[in-house]
């Protein structure tokens, strides 16, 4: 399957998606002007990706899934999407992979700190928070 | 004679017609201004944030007056030595103000973490519409500003008022 890379604009963040290393990266500013029309495509993406996944399911090689995000902002409306991919790999998590998530986040920035925080909580699952300086 | 303390300056202003562009602009502007004054990452985010979900409110959900000059998008952002103060006006329909009411008066009803669980309940079970909006905007800038938010209701005419919110942030509090 191809990998899936949108570079960021004003306001889109930079999406990496490596299904051959299995590392998926979301990073940057998040407030499109048309939210379903950027998001929908990546969840798709996801959608048709799961095949891939669980077909390589086999007992003693399930592959470890690493997502990173590393957000300066994103909107309430963003935010809903966000959670919907990774909603979307806690599903190949329910399967037996191994999901890492590793939320980015400049140090002092509360604001970004504490979103992670609640998304962690909204799927009760653990995040890596990993503090970054610019 | 000492120096007499300016109570409230206004940093930034806008009225007229709000494009997505503008609100980068006027987002931009405020960044730069908050930064020369020194204000630490956390107050700059949340400001940022508070400005996003009410000016992106007024772009998707305001109710156009044909031919009026008067009751446009009107937005003014001011500091005082406690609070950073938005005032943010758009036009609306009467008919959608009592759900609008009920929504503001809802989170205002809310502390920090009843607010927290009304997001995650919101994000949990909404679906977005098509303007993009989930819902989730009034209860984050609630959450953000951690202030109650302060609004009116003007009547323009049998069809319309002029909606105007106030929230504060304050920027004096402790880590």
């Amino acid at each position: 399957m191809d990998s899936l890379n949108i570079e960021p604009t004003e306001f889109t963040p930079r999406i990496n998606f490596d299904p051959e290393n299995n590392i998926f990266e979301i990073s940057g500013f998040s407030r499109p002007e048309n939210v379903i029309g950027f998001y929908r495509p990546i969840l798709k993406w996801l959608d048709e990706f799961s095949d891939t996944v669980l077909s390589k399911n086999v007992d003693f090689n399930k592959s470890l899934l690493t997502i990173n995000l590393k957000m300066t902002y994103f909107n309430s409306a963003s935010s809903k999407f966000l959670l919907d991919i990774l909603l979307e790999f806690m599903k190949y998590h329910s399967r037996g992979n191994e999901v890492q998530i590793n939320w980015h986040y400049e140090e002092g920035d509360d604001e970004i700190q504490e979103s992670g925080e609640e998304i962690s909580d909204m799927l009760g699952y653990p995040f890596n928070f990993i503090p970054y300086q610019t | 004679m000492g120096e007499v303390e300016i109570a409230n300056e206004e940093l930034l202003r806008h009225f007229g017609p709000l494009s997505y562009e503008e609100i980068g602009y006027l987002l931009n502007k405020m960044t730069l201004l908050l930064d020369k004054r020194g204000m630490n990452i956390t107050i700059r985010k949340k400001v940022y944030a508070v400005m996003v979900e009410s000016l992106e409110n007024i772009y998707k959900h305001q109710d156009h007056i044909d031919n009026d000059k008067v009751y446009l998008p009107k937005f003014t952002l001011s500091i005082d030595t406690q609070f950073i103060s938005m005032f943010v006006s758009n036009s609306i329909f009467n008919h959608k103000v009592s759900l609008l009411k009920s929504k503001l008066d809802k989170v205002n009803s809310l502390d920090k973490e009843g607010l927290k669980d009304l997001y995650k309940n919101t994000i949990l079970s909404g679906n977005v519409s098509p303007k993009g909006g989930a819902g989730l905007g009034i209860i984050n800038i609630a959450k953000v500003s951690e202030n109650k938010i302060t609004y009116t209701f003007a009547p323009v005419n049998e069809k319309y008022s002029y909606f105007t919110i106030n929230i504060q942030i304050d920027h004096k509090q402790p880590k």
